[in-house]
């Protein structure tokens, strides 16, 4: 736990990760508050055909949908989708791909082989081409894009947490705990996988902002949440047909997903800063 | 250097071969019975069976793999269920479309994305070093779809300066196809004014599509560079009065270029998952819209087809890559086992 | 610094994209051809074989590269000889024979006889594909025979009267031709999906073929018809399909195409409309909106829930608000226009309490009207969508709630070849493939075709089968009328489907285009007499 009070610390002094930083907590805050925090929470579901795409006014700060909804509304309480789908698969992907690495890392033979040879053929399609495959076999959803973005991103933790478990494998202190008589369950538990935790943060925080792009373009090309979910990937395709005059349709949702992937991105950059001395070091 | 070339190459193959049986497992796990998709709406049981012996579907379950390996390895992917074509056919008049694409947008990443990154450097701790901080983490941050989208907005619809779609006037023909690739099989064909027309096509959506490469190569410049500017031996040139630019020239360049050439393997998943959204948006006919095409009308042969491509072409350049990498600097070569 | 700024102007130059590089591409293309071709941005069909698939984009081939014995002209359509000169029906309405007119070539220049009809039929029949769909249950391979070179005899197994119809929907075929591209006894469907061997006015350019992204015609100087009747017909027709809605929109409103597709998004009328070089095209049409509901899943196997859904949709925001009042509520499942409809039948109104009190009664009666209801739309049509997420915001208002499944036209009829794996409910259009009410009520609640599209509500009522049974064959215009009026009685009474709205065909157009002739059956997809203004 000492690592993260360390990794915190430079994170608050370098203003660009307190940016990311302050910005994935306002967007976690709008996510728990959502539904308080919408000017018209019933627009998740409700339409209103006589104000169909209204342009942004006081009563509309973001104007209004092809279906007169609220469009402030629904990027607020989209917030609380895109960061449920980014936890899930970020957290799914984690349980898959750190046993994964540590297994791997830890042990030689056959086994552990094939395990990252496996990673390697995972690694070998790009991610998006494979969850459309998945996303299109299973039935369109949301679900099956958590599932897909799931079974694409896990090896990128197999392969983080397998380059640590080999790098502490050869470590003295492992050595010294064998030594006195440690089982391999508990070494790796109990002190490679805090080793190695700050890599996880790290891959974990720029994999919310990768999975949140990626369930956005999911949505945005049908194969990921289904209307009327306030998803904003889906919001930017259906304002599509309403160009050039809605102009704000697509506008602010788009915004919404930069601000967010932003805040993410900063946040891992920051942390990698923080968990990598060589690197903050180049930096000053 | 040509045996670590052949063994980089070997390498590459369990992973296709994996990628090979991964899209025979994908095909089977498909809800509803393949035969019965092969034989159309309106089909009779009695047809559905002859196709299923037909198409080997009555065979062991390991069987029908090992057929699928030797099909694909032979370069026959099947017909496509919707336009009763060969596959590959169609992917072979779709894919130079997305690769003329991706390596404009590659080439714009590294001609601005390498000069942004030394200028950020050399500047470093300035006005230009904090913009392009905060270019290179917001280039990750865009979704690529939206940004086509406002940019088509803006510069196809608004201002109308710029095309809004495809890869040339639609009231030309396609030129002859040698390539595929419109620039090259234009100039071939002696069509200037084809070329210019696709060249202006082309703005839009590889501007679009190269900034995610554009911001992480800027990235990786910006700090390969900072961290040789720390170097003892630049330091001790730079006491001997060596200027910032010619330090840059020769010392980091050549630095940042072998971590660029790193990059491009990653890079090249990246534009691809990119030009789907890209292509989606400005009616590219390359592989994307393809990929879409196939999942609107359920073709699961197509959608294989081009998982199967992709993989094999991004296997191969990161294979290339490698090779380069060892060639601009022969201890990677060492380095593998 | 000023290294940064040299270096700045240095990628500013090196920038592609100067302003006047298109103005000079531009002049000169207007150099070297005199006029623009017409390109024609509607979609193009999964392949083009005529006898594989059978969709409203189909009928653009259809129509062009190839010619049927008989083919609807006009609006309302009617039906005309075509490559036949005349026929005649045995009185059992049996045997229908029909006469060749003379002198018909294929693009090839090999004569159109009555085996190549003959060979036609029977390539339909045994592929067995969508367009058969009509032909199968009433003609056997060996019901379709030439007794001489100008002469086809069809002998049905039953009395079928919407056969002659259903003629135009077979293109005649050159049987040398597909016969010697004829691979493992495939009727020379791998070849065909990319070539052509029809006689129609325009012929495909192979070469120029890429599915689903380019397709380039030329006129067929030697067509049967001749050309008199266009003066100044176009000798090449590129089809550019453009799959997004928007885009296409777009395109022809810079005048990049020359006709979208003829779903013309009601938001966008306006626009085009305003444009000088574009207009709508606005023409009567048979297309039927429909909410399908499969009636052997729970709670739709009980009527007044069936009531109660269509009660809960609001036809009038719809079809006026959203839709711009530019359809016409239809309030049953054949179109407003069709003969054998009552002239009495009084739609259902959108009225929340009434949906309520027959949810009301559905629950007492132990129908599940609590559980979630999936409805499935088509994600790329737009329309399908929007009446979604109305209808789930009203009918949460009555306590139902409503799951919205984005899928697609392929997935969803795929599903609907058995009732259990068929949606709870689902949308789509059913257009006009023949001019018969047998193309809608006939086809969609005859329980003989279930596990078909059209049949996908599962509904089944003896009585219903037997007028419909009755109807079809009958030859007797007004027996089948009255036939048809009771049938369409009964089966709005038991409300199995929500039947919407019927199409104006909305096609964007650039003003140049001349002399397009609309016919409901393929939407007016006929080149033949289409000649551009400058």
């Amino acid at each position: 736990m000492n690592t993260f009070r360390q990794m915190l610390r430079p994170i608050l002094r370098d203003p660009v990760a307190t940016l990311g930083l302050l910005l994935v907590l306002l967007a976690v805050l709008v996510a728990v508050f959502a539904p308080w925090l919408a000017p018209y929470p019933e627009d998740a579901y409700e339409s209103h055909l006589l104000q169909r795409l209204q342009p942004p006014s006081a009563a509309f700060p973001f104007g209004t949908d092809n279906l007169g909804r609220d469009i402030l509304s629904r990027v607020i309480l989209g917030t609380r989708s895109a960061i449920t789908v980014a936890v899930s698969v970020v957290g799914i992907s984690m349980l898959i791909g750190v046993p994964v690495g540590l297994w791997a890392g830890w042990r030689d033979g056959w086994l552990s082989e094939t395990l990252m040879r496996v990673t390697d053929v995972f690694l070998a399609v790009p991610q998006l081409i494979l969850a459309l495959a998945l996303g299109q076999l299973m039935a369109p959803g949301l679900t099956t894009a958590m599932v897909a973005l799931s079974l694409t991103y896990w090896p990128f933790f197999a392969r983080t947490v397998h380059a640590e478990t080999r790098r502490l494998r050869t470590a003295l202190f492992v050595d010294a705990l064998a030594g006195l008589g440690a089982g391999t369950p508990r070494i790796l538990l109990a002190h490679v996988l805090p080793n190695a935790a700050p890599a996880i943060l790290v891959r974990a925080t720029i994999g919310m902002g990768f999975t949140i792009l990626t369930a956005a373009l999911l949505g945005f090309l049908g194969v990921g949440a289904a209307p009327p979910s306030p998803d904003w990937g889906l919001a930017v395709a259906e304002a599509r047909q309403h160009l050039p005059e809605a102009w704000w349709f697509p506008t602010f949702p788009g915004l919404a997903i930069l601000l967010l992937v932003l805040g993410f991105n900063l946040l891992g950059d920051g942390l990698r800063d923080a968990a990598d001395p060589r690197l903050r070091r180049s930096r000053h | 250097m040509a045996r670590y070339i052949l063994r980089r190459a070997l390498l590459a193959l369990p992973a296709l071969l994996g990628l090979i049986l991964l899209t025979f497992v994908l095909t089977r796990i498909i809800p509803g019975d393949p035969a019965a998709a092969l034989a159309g709406d309106s089909a009779t049981p009695a047809q559905i069976a002859e196709i299923r012996t037909r198409y080997g579907l009555d065979r062991p379950i390991w069987e029908q793999a090992v057929v699928h390996v030797r099909q694909v390895l032979t370069g026959d992917l099947g017909s496509s269920i919707f336009s009763g074509r060969p596959v590959m056919e169609e992917i072979i008049f779709r894919l130079p479309a997305t690769l003329e694409l991706t390596f404009a947008a590659m080439l714009l990443s590294i001609g601005i994305g390498i000069p942004l990154g030394l200028l950020a450097a050399l500047n470093h701790n300035g006005p230009i070093d904090h913009v392009v901080r905060l270019l290179s983490v917001g280039g990750l941050a865009v979704a690529s779809f939206w940004l086509a989208i406002m940019l088509q907005l803006l510069f196809a619809m608004e201002w109308d300066v710029l095309p809004l779609r495809g890869r040339s006037d639609l009231a030309y023909g396609a030129p002859p196809f040698h390539t595929g690739f419109y620039l090259i099989d234009s100039l071939w064909a002696g069509q200037w004014a084809l070329f210019l027309d696709s060249l202006w096509h082309l703005v839009l959506p590889a501007v679009t599509l190269c900034l995610p490469g554009l911001a992480s190569i800027a990235r990786f410049t910006r700090s390969g560079v900072l961290e040789a500017l720390q170097k003892d031996y630049v330091l001790y040139a730079r006491a001997v009065g060596y200027g910032s630019f010619r330090l840059a020239t020769i010392y980091v360049l050549r630095n940042a270029i072998t971590v660029t050439v790193t990059q491009i393997g990653l890079l090249f998943g990246a534009l691809i998952s990119g030009a789907v959204a890209v292509e989606a948006i400005f009616d590219w006919p390359g592989l994307g819209t393809y990929a879409v095409q196939a999942i609107l009308s359920a073709d699961y042969k197509a959608l294989l087809a081009v998982t199967l491509v992709v993989g094999v072409v991004y296997a191969a350049i990161n294979v290339l890559v490698d090779v380069l990498q060892a060639l601009i600097d022969p201890r990677v070569a060492e380095d593998i086992r | 610094m000023r290294l940064g700024a040299a270096l700045l102007a240095g990628l500013l130059a090196a920038a592609p994209g100067i302003a006047p590089v298109p103005a000079q591409a531009q002049a000169q293309v207007q150099a070297q051809a005199p006029q623009r071709p017409m390109v024609w941005g509607d979609s193009l069909t999964a392949t083009l074989d005529p006898h594989a698939v059978f969709d409203v984009p189909s009928q653009y081939i259809l129509l062009n590269a190839y010619d049927g014995l008989m083919r609807y002209q006009g609006n309302p359509p009617e039906l005309v000889p075509w490559l036949a000169s005349s026929h005649t029906t045995s009185p059992d309405g049996l045997t229908w024979e029909f006469t060749l007119k003379e002198g018909v070539r294929f693009h090839d220049g090999t004569p159109l006889t009555a085996a190549d009809v003959v060979y036609s039929f029977r390539r339909l029949l045994a592929m067995n594909r969508a367009p058969a769909a009509a032909f199968v249950p009433v003609l056997k391979p060996e019901g379709v025979t030439a007794p001489d070179a100008r002469t086809i005899r069809f002998v049905l197994s039953s009395a079928y009267a919407p056969f002659l119809s259903a003629l135009p929907l077979v293109a005649i075929v050159n049987q040398k031709l597909v016969e010697a591209n004829t691979v493992n006894n495939d009727w020379g469907a791998a070849w065909l999906a990319a070539n052509d061997a029809g006689s129609g006015a325009y012929q495909v350019d192979a070469a120029t073929y890429r599915a689903r992204t380019a397709l380039d015609l030329n006129r067929f100087p030697d067509h049967f018809l001749g050309w008199s009747h266009n003066r100044r017909p176009m000798e090449v027709v590129r089809t550019r399909p453009i799959m997004e809605t928007s885009t296409r929109v777009l395109a022809l409103l810079r005048g990049e195409i020359d006709a979208g597709d003829s779903y013309l998004p009601t938001d966008q009328v306006e626009r085009v409309e305003r444009n000088a070089r574009t207009r709508v095209q606005r023409d009567e049409t048979m297309r039927v909106f429909v909410i399908r509901m499969n009636n052997r899943k729970p709670p739709f196997d009980n009527l007044d829930a069936r009531l109660c859904f269509a009660h809960a949709f609001n036809y009038e925001g719809f079809n006026n608000v959203i839709l711009k009042g530019l359809v016409i509520r239809n309030a049953g499942p054949n179109p407003n226009g069709l003969w054998g409809n009552p002239p009495d039948l009084v739609p259902y109104a959108f009225d929340l309490a009434k949906a309520k009190e027959h949810c009301d009664k559905a629950r007492a009666a132990g129908a599940p009207i609590g559980r979630e209801v999936e409805i499935h739309i088509q994600s790329e049509l737009e329309q399908t969508t929007q009446a979604a997420q109305m209808f789930q915001a009203d009918l949460r208002r009555v306590g139902i709630n409503l799951k919205i499944v984005p899928n697609t036209w392929a997935n969803i009829t795929a599903a609907t070849t058995r009732a259990e794996s068929t949606p709870d409910t689902w949308i789509h259009w059913v257009s006009s493939y023949f001019i018969d009410p047998e193309n809608w009520i006939g086809q969609m609640y005859d329980s003989r075709f279930h596990g078909t599209w059209k049949a996908s509500s599962w509904y089944a009522n003896p009585q219903v089968d037997a007028l419909l049974t009755k109807a079809r064959a009958s030859l007797d215009q007004a027996e089948r009328s009255r036939l048809y009026q009771e049938a369409t009685r009964i089966v709005v009474a038991e409300s199995p489907d929500i039947w919407v709205y019927n199409t104006v065909n909305l096609r964007g157009m650039s003003r140049r285009v001349q002399g397009y002739n609309f016919s409901p059956v393929g939407s007016g997809g006929e080149l033949r007499t289409i000649w551009l203004e400058n």
